[in-house]
Order: structure tokens, then sequence, then C-alpha cells
């Protein structure tokens, strides 16, 4: 019994660790640019895609193909930053908003045109193997996605809290007038942002789509890992790990637990529900930035 | 801006929404047109007309919440759900007419916007734009679990038709009259509220901080804006529900409200005409795009049938983009700069 507990529970960690890989494509895109990405979840079917053409579809060693796809993942980034968020920066959030949901449904088109709306079989990048320690079992691509979370996520948080590239990034969070007023460049800013958002993207698609089959409805896990986003608050990094093991071991005992009783799918709301919880009690999450407003 | 040579008088002249004699009368030849057209146009336009109806209802109600009182909202589909089970529920379970049924749907809807109104009273922005999907998802989470004898679960609910009396509202034709009647009742009632005090406040909490200096009470507003669009999501909701007679939850997915929000972004925030402008257009788009699918795919063998599906993705994003970094302020706003040059021809100002 115990054991089955704690099997539940690390399960439900190590996939809140990559609820947190993925939410880390919200954080970085809002760290640097003041832009919050509906898209990622589509941003991460794209790269997902490109994987899958590189490696599969075209045969490359998947050395390269993963190469390939992270420098047309880059290139699509700064296409995105150059076409649409260059003529926007200072623009309200609504306009913000609605132009990364545009994105999100033009991206999801486009990506049916191309690749139609057929299951694809993603590369096993990890090998499917799951780790057994003693009693518990855990699958090797998550217990992959937990330690590459964690490496990024210490990464980006040196980068953005200690170097000076990253601190001048932040100041662009903040507010894009005053960032062009310290001769900081705002759009070199945010199309490093969607650069590294493409990075990401790629990174989280074969940590989580490793082995399993590939749609365009694999996207759903961009809307999954919203409320990992807000219960860490949006500006932090570190906090995305806590936040992500807190939510995904939350997730994990209701699925074990609670949905049995009452034979319905709970699992799957508690994480919005949390989402509401936190935006009502708390909206800057638990280490978000807290913004003085004054009339 | 008046044509020259017209003065107001008077208050009520001052505060009329038809101002001139030729503006009466093309009132009057529209009111006609649309009367009549159910006997002019074949029976699958006249089902197109009744979905633009239905579609504009929800949209001037998310034109109130959002383009008027500047409250983000992402979840305008999931009130119209709740309208459409609530309306869906008091017909089949407790046998009302849908008189009452159409109402109660709206109330309900209201109810459960005012909930997530209060929450705007607290968060703003994207968070309050993230509430909203929450919303969303709750909805369809509710609906799929509670006992499927409640709601109907995965299947949905099946209605009778609409009665009043002796009339039967069982086809398309039967029903415009009723949905042409509900929509110009609606869109008078959105256009008296918002030029009343109420309408006022909304326009300055979505404007200025300064709002509560003004003794405007911000929170209130925010709820009341909120009550207000979701009650319109409701009606058109319910009335949703007597059309295809049949409801489910994936008739009002998150996708559904990103295109009520197109519909909006294309008429022009901040305007009751340009909602229904917008509706119009984007379903007259919507509309060729799966009628000419098919035959596309006939004359190219090579396109797949996904293809409709794609495109309306494709067509559906680039029209949000590409207005909001290219016309922002919608098909309205360019009207209006057409409206004001040829009042004031042949003079430059």
């Amino acid at each position: 019994m115990i054991i089955e507990f704690f099997n539940y529970a690390l399960n439900g960690a190590l996939l809140g660790l990559l609820y947190s890989l993925v939410a880390m494509g919200f954080v970085v895109i809002y760290r640097a640019s003041k832009v919050f990405n509906m898209a990622v979840g589509e941003m991460l079917v794209v790269g997902a895609f490109l994987v899958w053409w590189a490696v599969q579809s075209r045969g490359m060693h998947p050395a390269v193909g993963i190469g390939v796809a992270l420098a047309i993942s880059v290139l699509i980034g700064l296409a995105i930053e150059r076409l649409l968020f260059r003529r926007l920066i200072g623009e309200s959030v609504f306009s913000m908003i609605m132009v990364t949901i545009g994105l999100l449904i033009l991206m999801r088109g486009l990506v049916l045109l191309i690749w139609g709306p057929q299951e694809r079989q993603f590369p096993a990048i990890i090998p499917l193997a799951p780790l057994i320690f003693g009693e518990l079992i855990v699958p090797r691509s998550l217990a992959a996605g937990g330690i590459i979370a964690v490496v990024c996520a210490a990464g980006l948080h040196w980068f953005f809290n200690r170097s000076r590239a990253g601190l001048a990034m932040s100041a662009v969070a903040e507010d894009h007038q005053i960032a062009l007023a310290m001769g900081i460049s705002v759009r070199r800013s945010i199309a490093f942002a969607w650069a590294l958002g493409g990075v990401l993207s790629v990174i989280t698609s074969m940590v989580y789509l490793s082995g399993k089959s590939l749609t365009f409805l694999s996207s759903e896990i961009g809307f999954a890992a919203l409320p990992v986003a807000l219960l860490a608050g949006l500006e932090s990094i570190g906090g995305l790990l806590l936040a992500g093991i807190i939510v995904g071991v939350v997730q994990g005992l209701t699925a074990a637990y609670i949905d049995p009783l009452i034979g319905g799918n709970a699992a799957a709301v508690v994480p919005y529900v949390f989402m509401l919880v936190v935006l009502i009690v708390r909206p800057t999450g638990m280490f978000g930035w807290k913004r003085i407003e004054r009339v | 801006m008046d044509p020259s040579g017209i003065f107001s008088t008077s208050y009520a002249r001052d505060s009329a929404l038809v101002r001139t004699r030729a503006q009466w009368l093309a009132l009057a030849l529209f009111g006609a047109a649309l009367l009549l057209y159910p006997w002019l146009a074949s029976p699958r336009l006249v089902a197109v007309a009744n979905l633009m109806l239905v579609t504009s209802i929800v949209v001037v109600g998310l034109q109130i919440t959002t383009g008027y009182a500047g409250q983000i909202n992402l979840g305008q589909a999931a009130f119209m759900g709740v309208g459409a089970y609530g309306a869906s529920v008091v017909e089949v379970k407790f046998g009302l007419p849908f008189w009452v049924a159409v109402p109660v749907g709206g109330l309900l809807a209201a109810l459960a916007g005012w909930a997530f109104g209060l929450t705007a009273a607290r968060i703003k922005g994207f968070y309050l734009a993230l509430t909203t999907i929450a919303a969303q998802f709750l909805f369809v989470f509710v609906v799929l679990n509670l006992p499927s004898s409640w709601l109907g679960g995965v299947n949905g609910f099946s209605l009778e038709p609409a009665r009043l009396g002796p009339l039967v509202f069982d086809s398309d034709r039967a029903l415009y009259h009723l949905f042409l009647c509900s929509t110009a009742v609606m869109v008078f009632g959105a256009f008296g509220i918002l030029r009343s005090r109420h309408g006022r406040a909304f326009v300055a909490v979505r404007d200025d901080v300064a709002a509560g200096m003004m003794g405007i009470d911000v929170p209130g507003t925010k709820a009341r804006a909120f009550v207000l669009g979701a009650f319109y999501a409701g009606i058109g909701g319910a009335l949703w529900a007597y059309q295809i007679r049949f409801v489910s939850v994936d008739q009002f997915t998150l996708f559904n409200s990103i295109w009520f929000i197109a519909m909006m972004i294309v008429g022009g925030l901040g305007s009751i005409v340009g909602a229904l402008i917008g509706t119009v257009l984007i379903r007259i788009v919507q509309e060729g795009i799966t009628t000419l699918g098919p035959d596309l795919i006939e004359f190219i063998p090579a396109l797949s049938s996904d293809i409709v599906f794609a495109s309306m993705n494709v067509f559906l994003g680039l029209v949000i983009t590409g207005f909001l970094l290219l016309e922002p302020k919608g098909l309205m706003h360019r009207w209006n700069i057409f409206k004001a040059t040829y009042r004031l021809w042949p003079f430059p100002h």
C-alpha cells in the first residue's frame, strides 16, 4: 500500500517536472518580452513534427536530425518576432494575448495543412524500458525529463538573474518603454525570447513524446502546464520546479485515489481548480514579482 | 458626427440613436428586408441567417464585457453553453414553455458570469484571460462528469421544438422571425444600456485607472459587465439550443470563444454595430469555406478532406493577427472615417 502511494507520488512529481519544462516555455518568453505566449503547446507540436520529419521521415541520424530541428525552430521563433511582435512593442495586453492566440490557431492550421491529422510514431529518442528501483517503477523518459527540467531551470535561472544580458531582458519584461529609455534593445530581447522558446519546445517535445504517437492534438499539454506557470508566478524560473512537483503530485494522487471513487476524470481538472484558487488568492503566484499599482 | 444643418435642441434628441430622416429611411428599408428575407432566400440561407442572429447576440454580449468594459473574456462559449444547457433542462425536465426556458438560460449564464466577474474585480489583464479559460475547461468537466441523467454527459441532450400557443417553431423558416425579434430586442437593449450611466461607467473603467476617483464603483462595474455579457451569451445559447435542438459540450469549446473574439475584432472593439458586422462577415466566410471545400477537393483530388478544417484554422489565425497588427480598431473605424469624409465633402475639415 505504502509503496504504491510512493509510486504514484513519484510518478506524479516527475510528470509535474515535465509540466514545469513545458511551463518554462511560457516563463522564458514572458521574462524576456512581457508577452504571455498562449501558443506554447503549438510550438511544442511544431518542434515535435520537425524532429519527426528530420529523424523518421528523412532518416537522419538522431543527433543530426535534432540539430536540424533546433535550427529550424530557432528560425521560426525569429520569424514570429519579425512578423508579429516587432510591431506590437508597447501595445495593450489584450492585443498581445490575442496575437498569441491567433498564432496558436494559425500554427495549428499550418501543422494540419503540412502534416495532416494522422497519428505519427515519434522516434524513441529516450529508450522506452522503465527504470526500476526496488519496487518503484519509473518511465525512463519522465526520469530524463526531470533531470533536463532541473538542468534547464538552473541554467535559465542563472542567465536571467545573474548575467548582464539576462538582466537587461528582465527590464524588458518590466516595461517596454522604460527598457527602451535605458538603451536596451527591446526587439533583440523579444527575438531572443522566441528563439529560446523554439529551442525549449524541441527539447520538451522529445521528452514528452519520445516513443509515443504524435498528432496535432498533442498540443493540449500547453494548457495543462498553465496552472504550473501561474502557481510559480510568471517571472520565476526556479519556482517552476516546485510548482510543477506540487501540481504533479496532487494530480497523480487524485488520479490514483479520488477518480475511482467518483468514477470520473477529476485528475484532469484539478490543476485548473488549483489555478483558479491561486488566481483569486494570490494572482502573482508563489514567487512572482509584486506589482504595485498607483493611480 | 452629424451632417451639417442637424442641431439637437433637446437632451432626448441629443442622445437619440437614429438622428436624421435618411437614417430612419435606411433603418426602415433594412428592417423590411430582414422581415421579408425568409421568403426571398433558400432554406439553407435561412438556416445560415438564424445562426448569424444567434451568434450576434453572443458577440454583442462579448462586446459589452470586452469591447466596452475592457475585461478580457475567453470563455464566452462556456457562458453560452450554460444558457443552452439551462434552457434545455428547464424545458425537458420541468416541461416549461420556451418563453420561460430562454430567460432562465440567460439568468443561469448571468449567474455563472457573476461568479467569474467577482474574480475580475480582483485581477486584471492576462490573469483574467486565464481565469476565463479555466471557466471554459470547468464547464466541459462539469457537464461530462455530472451523472448523465442530469445533463446528458457525453451524449448530449435533445429538445422538442419551441411552441407558442398554436405556433410550432420546428423549421428554420419558422424560427427566423422569432430569432429576429429576440436579436432586435437584445441589440436595442445593448444600445440602451451603453448610453446610460452604466455604459459610461464601463467605458471609464476600460479607459483609465482614474475611474475610481470619479466615484465609479470599479469592482461593481466590472462584475456588472461580466453579468451582462454572460446574460447575452446565455440568451444566445438558449436560442441556439432551440435551433439545433441538440446540445452537447463540443459545441461550446475554447475554439468557439476565440471565433467570437475574432468576430468582435473584425467589426471593431467598442461598437455594437461592429459586433453585428463582424459576426455576419465571419459567418459568411465560414459558410463559404465549408461549402466550397468539398467542391475544391473534387476539383483537385490531391487535397484531402481535412483541408476544410485546416484552412478554417489558418483563416481564423490570419484574421486575428492580421486585424490586430494592421487595423486594430476594426472595420467600424474605417467606416467612421469614410462617413466623416463624405459628410464633410467638399470641405477638408
